[in-house]
């Protein structure tokens, strides 16, 4: 039995069973094909509410085994853990004793802890966007410089000392936004559009297999 | 033809159109028709990255981005990035080199697992696989990331692949990679964090070039043969490009109505 359940031919006949009830239902007006691919809908958000829990296993398998081992740093993954536990308990869907995502513990944990930390990781994205720039802005040769002085262009535009007394750069970087920048966004989109419908096929004709284990090789 | 639902019938042609020609490329291919790719300069360099780290005794990163499986525009890409660790997986088993695969979604994180884990058995050294260097770090996006920066700074990696959907967090990756002097080779389809990796990394893959990975390190015929039916896609995309242009100029939406736009 459990041979059979490891045959490589289940998860392909699932994966295109799965996409053609995505696929289909959007252009053909089919209502069975249409509430079978809710209730998939609706099946894939229980499995991935179930995965958050392999999720957790793996934090506690990782952090326990270095707070075991008593490893470098190993008290930081004792506050992960202490803090995966806590809001996990605390943000219990029990409203009846307290517990939900009203919770003050969980609510204070929230505002105070995760919002303020997601905050300032987002913030330093400009000490390495700086640091990007000051690598990558050089003029070495002619695509090089074009892209240093669209970039200056753009950063100017988005000073408003300068824009007040040269109104010009709004309207030069205005350009490049909608015609350079369009166009070279486009065809990347569409060519990016067209691999993922070559994607698609190779997928639903059971041929690309990387996403299964060993590359399908068994 | 009451059950097409319009405003989307010449799209699903288009779509059949160009799924038509990839499937028909395919079974030429059956039949010893292989078309031509040009190389990938991106995905030609991950051999070499690999070896680079070996070489200085350090360890491999290889991560499929931070979108889960199931979203329409960013799953795709996911998938591209699996088939890449898949075969990342497999050179740094055969060469002995230590691999990290940080994983950010939940759902994903078993395919992630048991895609490294089954090389490991493939190579006949099943007992070298060590869960704990394919961790589940955060769903977090900035915890994701915050995570995945400080196991850079303490591997120290020869080699970081970054292949998949990211938004906000490829530059902080891809910018502390290259603090630490890791060979990056990163790709993806999200248009705003292309000049990001552009900017950073050593190698970039742009687009549709992510789709085409799997394809491409396989070297299996019939895959190679579906990346030339993009280019009747193409074809039609430029075709469509020109006569929305024209019709636009001469004052009239025909196409946007075609397209139910």
């Amino acid at each position: 039995m459990s041979d059979v359940l490891r045959r490589i031919e289940i998860p392909i006949a699932l994966t295109i069973i799965a996409t053609l009830l995505q696929v289909i239902p959007y252009y053909l007006d089919i209502p069975p094909l249409e509430s079978a691919a809710n209730t998939a809908s609706n099946a894939v958000l229980i499995i991935v509410a179930c995965a958050t829990f392999v999720g957790v296993i793996s934090i506690i398998q990782v952090h326990g085994k270095r707070i075991q081992r008593q490893s470098e740093g190993w008290y930081y993954s004792l506050l992960v853990i202490g803090f995966t536990v806590i809001m996990s308990i605390t943000g219990l869907p029990i409203p009846e004793v307290g517990l939900s995502v009203n919770n003050s513990v969980y609510n204070w944990l929230f505002t105070n802890v995760l919002t303020p930390l997601g905050s300032t990781m987002y913030s330093i994205l400009a000490f390495f966007i700086t640091s990007a720039a000051f690598r990558a802005f050089r003029a070495r040769n002619v695509e090089s410089s074009i892209v240093l002085v669209a970039g200056t262009i753009m950063v100017m535009s988005n000073a408003p000392l300068l824009t007040n007394y040269l109104p010009f750069i709004a309207d030069i970087a205005l350009w490049i936004r909608s015609y350079p920048n369009m166009a070279t966004f486009r065809g990347v989109m569409i060519g990016a559009a067209l691999g993922s419908m070559a994607l698609a096929v190779r997928t639903l004709m059971g041929i690309e297999r990387g996403y299964l284990r060993g590359g399908g090789e068994e | 033809m009451a059950f097409l639902i319009a405003g989307r019938i010449f799209g699903l042609v288009c779509l059949l159109v160009i799924m038509g020609a990839v499937a028909y490329y395919i079974r030429e291919s059956q039949g010893g028709k292989v078309p031509k790719v040009r190389r990938i300069p991106g995905i030609d360099a991950i051999d070499e990255s690999i070896g680079r780290a070996v070489e200085m005794g350090r360890p491999v990163f290889c991560s499929h981005g931070i979108a889960n499986l199931r979203a329409a525009t960013s799953g795709p890409q996911t998938l591209a990035g699996l088939s890449v660790l898949s075969y990342v997986a497999k050179q740094t088993v055969s060469v002995g080199a230590d691999l990290y695969v940080p994983v950010r979604q939940p759902e994903v994180w078993p395919v992630a697992a048991d895609i490294v884990e089954t090389e490991y058995k493939l190579a006949g050294r099943g007992d070298e696989f060590d869960p704990d260097k394919v961790p589940f770090l955060s769903n977090n996006q900035f915890g994701y990331s915050s995570n995945y920066m400080g196991m850079m700074m303490r591997e120290k990696p020869g080699a970081n692949i970054m292949v998949g959907a990211y938004w906000a967090e490829s530059l902080q990756l891809a910018e502390t990679g290259s603090r630490i002097g890791a060979m990056q080779i990163t790709g993806t389809a999200n248009t705003s964090q292309i000049p990001f990796f552009l900017v950073v990394s050593d190698y970039c893959l742009i687009g549709e070039e992510i789709y085409a990975a799997g394809a491409y390190l396989t070297d299996d015929a019939p895959l190679i043969a579906s990346l030339a039916g993009q280019d009747v896609g193409r074809i039609i995309a430029v075709i469509l490009g020109l006569l929305g242009a024209i019709t636009v100029t001469f004052g009239t939406n025909i196409l946007l109505d075609l397209f139910g736009m």
